[in-house]
């Protein structure tokens, strides 16, 4: 907030003003409305004449205005920075032609810093409705439009009364997304395209607007927008990921760039909502977050949605009524933005299959169900691992299986089941056979013994044997 | 003893390598399936095997079929019609395997060129050959390529589906190969039928080689 009230310390009226910025004031209207008005510069670089009049007061170091909010604005404007800036070119009644110079110093309130900034970007549309229009299509003007205090307008990026040339933006010491994005910017900084930007500052490597965009930013986690961004330089990357990956078309899917490329990075599982008949993902309006009470309402412990629970979400999806069908698709990611941009060398990137595929791998750890949130960002909502290697799976999660990482617990059983009868048939079968023999020949021995005692019993006492004989 | 020439060359290759290659699938399945707890081999080299392996019994599942449609010998895998029927000769041999053959009964199936399996064997036998391998080739050609077969693994309701079905014709595989090793084994002597099945020539008894006659 502090940031931005210093970037549109323009020429506010209504601050407290001497005899000698009365005077300023009086030339400055006498030379305005002579009809240089517009004129450019002066020659030099320097403020033109037009430009000095209202230097007269605006360049008096500690100039500043309290506004309604009670913040301080400075109203202090550097004039040889302002006669550097692109912008000296149109002078200051360019963007302030609003400014009534007979009732200049104005007593009007201004309600706070971030309001008279958000009210000028109309400012620089007049001139830029180009990159304007890009800008009102970028998750930034969304979240303004949502009320983010913090999402930035124009002059934000664009510090009004020092606009540099394209060029200066696309440094790393100069590039204004770093100063909200700092954690990113570091992590960035650090990263293999970090460092070549920084060892040659050769354009060759990306900064942020080459991959983010510069006025239409989009949401990065909402779309394939990192991906294809990555893809535009490394066009052939899909190409040389065949040459080693089993189903490499597929990894390139559902597994995003930095969940290899930054080996450093934690894993997760986002399960994405998608209509299948659009194949976009479902997306919540503004005012009604049908995602996150439907979610909330479906897991009853709080503990994030379990196998059954996100079966029955996705129910909830899916009713009669509903136009088109609903499904999860999954996708493998880092964490955190930041740790999207932590990315190495291609040779520490990660080509060892193990470190996903087997049981218990950490990248299945942490899972997120989500649907694309008003301003495009995804809403997420927690869930249990055990929905990824459920029975219910498989019709929850049908278009989402990692071998062997994911795969189904019972399926396990089944197969000790399996392998265990495999085994115990035979096994059970041969002493069967083993145990009937030898109860066979202690039968034919005990017959035997027998019929030898009955032959050897009349001999000896010639007694006749029953009445079997007879039979 | 009399010998009777029960096996072609054809069904003896296509046995074996059939033989060799399941086993090999279900390794390398297992390894698969298994990475991290079993280590045989690498994931990576796991699933090239079980790629190239699984074309391989693709193209000798071909020798099969090829061979049965194009022989008369096809007659061994004609079904019983009469339900009545065959289920009484299965009983009888299900009987035989679960008490005759303790007691020393005979077999009650008599091996001959035409009719080499007995009612439970043909039963067994034709729901595996075109039920249960054809599946488990086609689901895995699926799984072989995801991508490239994107409709047909949508249209059976997505990859887990395609791969629950492998898996479970997997675990029954497996309990299969070694049932079917045991029984193999419970000829007139334990290498019988084994032996027949490299050399063509099952041994029976001259009453009912006669009798066959």
């Amino acid at each position: 907030m502090e940031m931005a009230s210093s970037r549109i310390s323009g020429a506010i009226s209504g601050a407290a003003i001497d005899a000698g910025r009365i005077v300023a004031a009086i030339v400055a209207f006498l030379v305005l409305s002579s009809g240089a008005w517009t004129n450019a510069r002066a020659a030099g670089g320097a403020p033109s004449d037009a430009d000095q009049a209202c230097l007269g007061c605006h360049g008096t170091e500690g100039l500043k205005k309290t506004l309604a909010s009670k913040e301080t604005l400075s109203l202090h404007i550097q004039g040889k920075a302002f006669a550097k800036s692109v912008h000296s070119a149109i002078g200051c009644a360019g963007c302030h032609s609003d400014v009534d110079l007979a009732k200049h110093p104005s007593e009007q309130k201004i309600a706070s810093a971030r309001e008279y900034s958000v009210a000028k970007t109309e400012v620089c549309k007049t001139c830029h409705e180009d990159k304007f229009k890009l800008y009102e299509g970028s998750i930034h003007a969304s979240l303004v439009r949502g009320g983010n205090p913090a999402a930035p307008v124009c002059t934000d990026c664009h510090s009004p009364h020092e606009v540099s040339p394209k060029a200066v933006y696309q440094t790393m010491a100069s590039v204004p997304c770093k100063n909200c994005h700092f954690e990113i910017f570091e992590a960035y900084a650090g990263s293999m395209h970090g460092k070549a930007r920084s060892a040659s500052n050769q354009s060759g490597a990306p900064l942020c607007a080459d991959c983010h965009r510069a006025h239409d930013v989009m949401a990065a986690a909402a779309s394939d927008i990192p991906r294809n961004a990555c893809l535009v330089c490394h066009a052939g990357a899909l190409e040389a990921h065949q040459k080693w990956l089993p189903n490499a078309g597929l990894h390139f899917e559902v597994v995003s760039c930095p969940v290899c490329h930054a080996p450093t990075a934690q894993r997760k599982v986002d399960l994405m909502l998608i209509q299948s008949g659009t194949q976009q993902r479902v997306a919540e309006q503004h005012g009604i977050p049908q995602f996150e009470s439907r979610a909330r309402a479906a897991d009853a412990q709080g503990k994030g949605l379990d196998a059954m629970e996100l079966w029955n979400l996705l129910k909830t999806f899916n009713t009669e009524g509903m136009n088109g069908r609903t499904t999860l698709r999954g996708r493998l990611e880092v964490r955190t933005g930041a740790q999207a941009h932590q990315l190495a060398d291609k040779t520490r990137a990660i080509s060892d299959c193990n470190l996903c595929h087997r049981g218990g791998s950490a990248a299945f750890q942490s899972v997120t169900v989500s649907v694309a949130g008003p301003d495009g960002r995804p809403v997420r909502y927690g869930a249990n691992k055990e929905v990824l290697s459920s029975v219910f799976s498989v019709d929850s999660v049908s278009g989402f299986y990692a071998i062997g990482a994911t795969r189904i617990r019972i399926l396990d059983i089944l197969l000790l089941l399996a392998l265990a009868s495999g085994i115990a048939v035979p096994a059970g079968h041969l002493a069967m056979k083993y145990a009937f023999r030898l109860y066979l020949k202690r039968v034919e021995v005990e017959k035997a013994s027998a019929s030898a005692q009955a032959e050897a019993q009349p001999s000896s006492g010639d007694r006749p044997q029953g009445g079997d004989a007879t039979k | 003893m009399e010998r009777i020439y029960v096996h072609p060359l054809p069904v003896r290759i296509w046995h074996w390598i059939n033989a060799v290659g399941f086993v090999a699938m279900i390794l390398t399945g297992v390894q698969i399936r298994y990475v991290g707890l079993i280590d045989m081999m690498s994931f990576k080299l796991a699933v090239n095997l079980h790629n190239w392996i699984g074309f391989a019994l693709i193209a000798n599942f071909f020798i099969w079929l090829l061979f049965y449609l194009f022989s008369d010998k096809i007659k061994a895998y004609h079904p019983e019609l009469s339900p009545t029927k065959h289920f009484r000769a299965s009983f009888r041999q299900l009987q035989y395997y679960g008490y005759g053959i303790f007691k020393g009964d005979p077999n009650p199936h008599h091996v001959s060129a035409y009719r080499k399996f007995n009612p439970m064997q043909s039963m067994l036998y034709q729901v595996i050959m075109l039920l249960l391998v054809p599946i488990q080739f086609y689901t895995g050609i699926l799984l072989w390529d995801v991508k490239r077969f994107s409709g047909a693994v949508e249209m059976l309701g997505g990859v887990r589906v395609v791969d629950t079905v492998h898996v479970l014709i997997f675990i029954f595989f497996v309990s299969y190969v070694f049932i079917h090793a045991y029984l193999g084994a419970l000829g007139h002597t334990p290498s019988a039928h084994y032996k027949a099945m490299f050399t063509g020539y099952e041994e029976v008894d001259d009453e009912h080689a006669h009798a066959q006659k």
